[in-house]
């Protein structure tokens, strides 16, 4: 039990996050949480993927001939996978950053994957825009649905990183971070690499495998 | 801690704080009784939807349903209530309250979200109901097949199956929420000593239970987001008239809503599980053949979902026979376990004991007719039949139910501080076994027969006439159970014998603290060289058997 | 910690004779009312049928030996092992035996692997489909009626068969010969069951029109029997009504019959009529629910249903009260007829469409 508890402030110091810190080594509560968390998440697109890959089975052609050349794989979306590519390798500088207290490069680094990540669904909508204008819509059978509802919650997903980067980068410019606790932000960052993970292959899906 | 810490009310009246201190609580046993108190509540709507069904099925002819569509909403949102809003629940809510303090911490891992998890549950319930107030609930059943589902003529139409929709999210996305706090406090947050095998075996099935929760949960999620797409959205996923499949609906629901069943009675036998010992006097039999069973049917768990899907002709049946069979033997293992651990035992008639020896009973019967839906050609005659009804009641209700009613008798003494009354449970008892099996077990004969499943009106010449009269008896007879059990709680709160910390020689931690217990469970923890700490206390390590 | 005094657990001998009673009360009772026939299903009306009932039966010895096994040694450690009043002792506190435990682990699953095959062994018997199958019937599955094709070698219908919310044709078949069913929906999930073939087969709709293919063959001593069918797969409103019958025939009734039924049932219209309305159908909803019409003459109704084939309608005349009026033909979806009317009173009338009455086939027909 840790004995420098004078002020009851949540996370840090409550008597359940006594445990956070492990003194018998191993991940902290809120990072095994995450990774639960991420867990649960791979099956909600694993269940997406399982639709997807039934109903280009049951639909030929695959893709339909009206849509044959609408998702190119070089098109914008190239562009966005490398940033979101990028902004992995960002973030995972700015864990390493703040787990050796260099605050400054840990601002950093997280403020420039923030950056990336908000470029990424710019590049998504703006995206959707020339795809929409092509005919390809949600209501343009299997195709049409099930790659708007695969990329869609993907998006919703990176959205969600983007609000948890800035949350922790707000945080980590108040200081509120240090070598010895910075659980937000390996969460985050967990987090983050997932909604990559998940994006190659969905990129290597839709764009590549068609 | 305790010394820099404020002063702590006494534990006698901890839990009798004000409306505030509920609405705002994220103190796990608080929270647990939320859930059993929320979780009964639908369980009453629920029994009110099904006496709805009964008795318009307990004689020929349609009597009371002028409009006929009501009586789909009826089965629809019984079911669909009774598995969201009942029993999953429940069980939780006895895992909020009991597991923490059977590993001997102070609260769950993340006790803001374990108040969140609850919360979302009313509002969910709200949701569902709200259908019958917006031009009819859902009506496609609880397992909502498309096309059926979807928003076509003679189909479902308005609001009310996207309500289901959406209550189901919010419910699924409680359950997952729960499961991460759950294995985060199973793995993290056990006292020292605590091995993993040495945990109670309710924990270990609520950690069994939480992984498939956060495994399967999210597939019945996207399920239903892909479903909510084509019925607002012109989406395709399971509409032929779109292009789409009819029968990956059911592939992806049934993925899910098969580890469902275990999700809904593995904690209720943990909880059997640590009633039989106690009032055995002697431990669990076969422990770790018991923990393996479990993790078992867990994983077996996942590969049988088809077996929903024999008649469609679309699945490849013997995979799925086999291992809807192989499920058998991990089940049949712990059956053996629990009967050898009563064997040359000193047995103690309390009722949780007889609720736990019912669901022995019940879910033999439910585990064996099963069986024969496992061999695929028989089940081309019993599928949607009555007969899987049966199965179904005899092992979420003869089993699921029966657990959680013992598990309330067993914890109650823990949560309040009293002792419910004995005489009146033993009438509960009594009622709502007779009554349960009134109402099920002619509904082998009725299947058998050939009566379907989610008919609100039966030719009256089939032959089912009495069967069904006596099927409708049966239900009212359990809902007349449920007064004795009611009185019996609003009496024993008030002026139920005291329990004091152990009132049933209990042998795990949560009778190691007052009852209640302290908002921070424990003053002391005893040591920790087995799976029955308390026990080893009380009787010195000779009477641990090691 | 405190512990209770042990005077609070009541003896339990009366509920364990209680328990004991009730058991045995149970078993007389079930063996008076002669239950123990209601747990088999009828008696199998085709060959693959026996099979299944032949299988149920080896099941369901096991599963009695097994319960009566299981359940005896519940009741009898109950009974046995009641904790006598006043005694304190713990009983030996036996943690487990792995003997045991590899005992009903092995013996189970020898029992289950059995049951597998045996039942793998019968599906593929129930299974098997013919090269050339005798008879071939293509059944079409709707929200609420059955068509039933008979269909040629070249799989063409030669004749149809509509029930209709329980009503109109049967099914008509020939025992002792291979009939193959081809089943599909035109609109939700359905399911083709006949209990006495102890089979179902789930009728689904698929966007390129594939058919579900099974194949029976009724046994000799069915001849002339009338078998219940019913959908078994809840297909909305009318689910209940969507039952139809079997009619079972020698192979020469059943020849003679198919001779009836190829000749096409569209009424003609015959006399003069005064008035004639027009009336369509499309997305299970008439075109328009008021219609008018003078009294005293008879009229004529040129409907159009334009749902597509599979979907049938009609167009019945009723009163206020329910009382049948005129009940017309069904027709197909995709074809038109005109229906003729006798003359009528004055007054409000109901029409509609038998099969769909709701929520958008139920009109006003004013005469006056």
């Amino acid at each position: 039990m840790t004995s420098d508890s004078q002020a009851l402030t949540t996370t840090e110091h409550s008597p359940v996050a006594g445990f956070a810190h492990d003194a018998s080594g191993g991940i902290s509560n809120p990072i095994l949480g995450m990774l639960l968390f991420i867990t649960s998440e791979v099956m909600f697109f694993a269940g997406l993927f399982a639709a997807y890959f039934a109903s280009r089975a049951a639909v030929a052609p695959w893709p339909p001939t009206e849509f044959e050349h609408t998702l190119e794989a070089f098109g914008p979306v190239f562009p966005a996978t490398i940033m979101l590519v990028i902004s992995s390798v960002t973030c995972q500088i700015g864990v390493n950053a703040i787990r050796r207290d260099d605050r400054a490069g840990f601002i950093r680094a997280i403020g420039i994957t923030l950056v990336l990540g908000i470029m990424f669904l710019l590049i998504q909508v703006f995206d959707y825009g020339l795809l929409y204008s092509e005919g390809l819509t949600v209501a343009a059978g299997p195709y049409g649905t099930t790659y708007y509802t695969l990329t869609g919650f993907h998006g919703a997903h990176v959205f969600g990183g983007v609000i948890m980067l800035g949350v922790v980068l707000y945080r980590g410019m108040a200081g509120q971070f240090s070598s010895r606790h910075h659980d937000a932000v390996e969460a985050t960052s967990i987090y983050w690499h997932f909604v990559d993970v998940v994006w190659i292959g969905l990129y290597t899906t839709l764009y590549w495998l068609r | 801690m305790a010394t820099t810490a404020p002063a702590l009310t006494p534990a006698a009246s901890g839990y009798r704080s004000g409306l505030y201190e509920w609405l705002t609580t994220t103190d796990h046993k608080k929270i647990g009784i939320l859930y059993v108190v929320n979780s009964f509540i639908f369980f009453f709507l629920g029994g009110l939807l099904a006496l709805g069904v009964r008795t318009e099925l307990a004689q020929p002819g349609l009597q009371f349903l002028a409009d006929e569509n009501l009586y789909n909403e009826l089965f629809t949102m019984h079911g669909t209530v009774m598995i969201f809003l009942f029993i999953i629940p429940m069980l939780v809510g006895f895992g909020n309250y009991v597991v923490p303090l059977q590993v001997g911490a102070p609260d769950m891992a993340f006790p803001r979200i374990n108040a969140l998890s609850f919360w979302m549950l009313p509002l969910a319930g709200t949701l569902l109901f709200l259908g019958f107030a917006t031009g009819g609930a859902a009506a496609a059943g609880w397992t909502s097949y498309s096309p059926l589902a979807q928003d076509r003529p003679l189909g479902s139409v308005g609001p009310g199956q996207d309500l289901w929709i959406v209550g189901l999210i919010l419910v699924g996305t409680s359950s997952i929420l729960g499961s991460i706090n759950f294995l985060v406090t199973i793995f993290k947050m056990r006292a020292p000593g605590m091995t993993l095998f040495r945990m109670p075996i309710l924990v270990w099935t609520v950690l069994v239970t939480s992984v498939l929760v956060l495994m399967a949960t999210p597939v019945l999620t996207s399920a239903l987001v892909m479903l909510f797409i084509d019925r607002n959205y012109g989406g395709s996923f399971f509409d032929p008239a779109n292009g789409g499949n009819a029968v990956l609906w059911q592939n992806v629901f049934w993925f899910y809503s098969h580890p469902a069943v275990y999700i809904m009675v593995l904690p209720a036998m943990g909880m059997i599980s640590e009633i039989l010992p106690v009032f055995s006097r002697k431990p669990l039999f076969g422990y770790k053949a018991f923990v393996f069973a479990t993790a078992g049917i867990g994983a077996l768990g996942f590969s049988v979902w088809a077996h929903h899907m024999f008649t469609t002709g679309s699945v490849y049946l013997p995979f799925f026979s086999l291992m809807t069979f192989l499920i058998a033997v991990p089940t049949g293992v712990k059956m053996f376990n629990w009967i050898f651990t009563l064997f040359r035992g000193k047995l103690t008639f309390s009722t949780p004991l007889l609720f736990a020896l019912g669901f022995l009973s019940m879910f033999l019967i439910g585990g064996i007719n099963g069986a024969f839906s496992a061999a695929v050609p028989v089940d081309f005659a019993l599928h949607d039949t009555y007969w899987v009804v049966a199965h179904l009641h005899y092992v979420l209700f003869g089993g699921s139910v029966f657990g959680v009613f013992a598990g309330v008798y067993f914890w109650f003494p823990k949560m309040t501080g009293r002792m419910l009354g004995e005489g009146l449970g033993k009438v509960q008892f009594v009622l709502m076994f007779i009554g349960f099996n009134l109402t099920f077990f002619p509904m082998h004969a009725l299947g058998l027969s050939g009566m379907p499943r989610r008919i609100a009106d039966y030719a009256s010449d089939a032959g089912w006439n009495e069967l069904n009269l006596a099927a409708t008896v049966g239900g009212f007879l359990i809902a007349a159970s449920i007064l004795p059990f009611l009185w019996n709680v609003f009496v024993s709160l008030r002026s139920g014998k005291p329990a004091g910390d152990d009132p049933w020689e209990g042998n795990t931690l949560e009778w190691a603290t007052s009852s209640p217990p302290p908002p921070y469970n424990f003053d002391h923890l005893p040591e920790i060289r087995s799976e029955r700490p308390v026990f080893d206390l009380r009787h010195g390590r000779a009477g641990s058997g090691h | 910690m405190s512990s209770s005094p042990r005077t609070r657990f009541a003896p339990g001998s009366i509920w364990a004779w209680l328990l004991l009673a009730s058991i045995a009360v149970g078993l007389v009772l079930a063996v008076v009312t002669d239950s123990v026939g209601a747990l088999f299903p009828p008696e199998a009306a085709t060959a693959q049928g026996r099979e299944i009932r032949d299988l149920y039966t080896i099941v369901f010895i096991i599963a009695a030996v097994i319960f009566f096994v299981v359940e005896g040694l519940i009741v009898w450690t109950v009974i046995r092992y009641r904790r006598k009043p006043g005694d304190d002792e713990l009983p030996p506190q036996t943690h487990g035996n792995n003997l045991a435990e590899i005992a009903w682990t092995v013996i189970p699953t020898l029992i289950v692997a059995f049951l597998f095959v045996i039942s793998w062994q019968t599906l593929n018997n129930v299974e098997a489909v013919s090269a050339e199958p005798e008879v071939t019937v293509r059944v079409t599955g709707s929200q609420f009626a059955w068509t039933f094709d008979y269909l040629d070698a070249g799989g063409t219908s030669v004749a149809k068969q509509t029930v209709a919310n329980g009503e109109g044709g049967v099914l008509a078949l020939p025992v002792g010969r291979s009939i193959q069913f081809r089943v599909h929906s035109v609109d939700v999930i359905h399911a083709f069951y006949v209990p006495a073939f102890l089979f179902k087969r789930d009728v689904n709709p698929d966007p390129d029109g594939r058919e579900s293919v099974f194949e029976l063959t009724i046994e000799e001593s069915f001849a002339g029997e009338v078998l219940r069918g019913q959908c078994a797969e809840l297909c909305g409103l009318g689910h209940r009504k969507m039952t139809f019958e079997v009619h079972a025939m020698t192979q020469a009734n059943f020849e003679a019959w198919l001779v009836e039924a190829q000749q096409s049932p569209s009424p003609a219209p015959s006399g003069p009529v005064g008035t004639t309305l027009q009336l369509a159908a499309k997305d299970i909803a008439y075109d328009t629910l008021e219609l008018e019409v003078a009294a005293g003459e008879p009229f004529a109704i040129e409907f159009d249903n334009q749902d597509v084939p599979g979907i049938t309608h009609d167009v019945d005349i009723r009163l206020a009260d329910g009382t049948v009026v005129a009940n017309t033909t069904e027709i197909d979806g995709g074809s038109s007829t005109t229906y003729v009317y006798g003359a009528l009173d004055a007054g409000e009338y109901t029409f509609l469409c038998s099969i769909h009455p709701v929520p958008s086939m139920t009109g006003t027909l004013t005469v006056n």
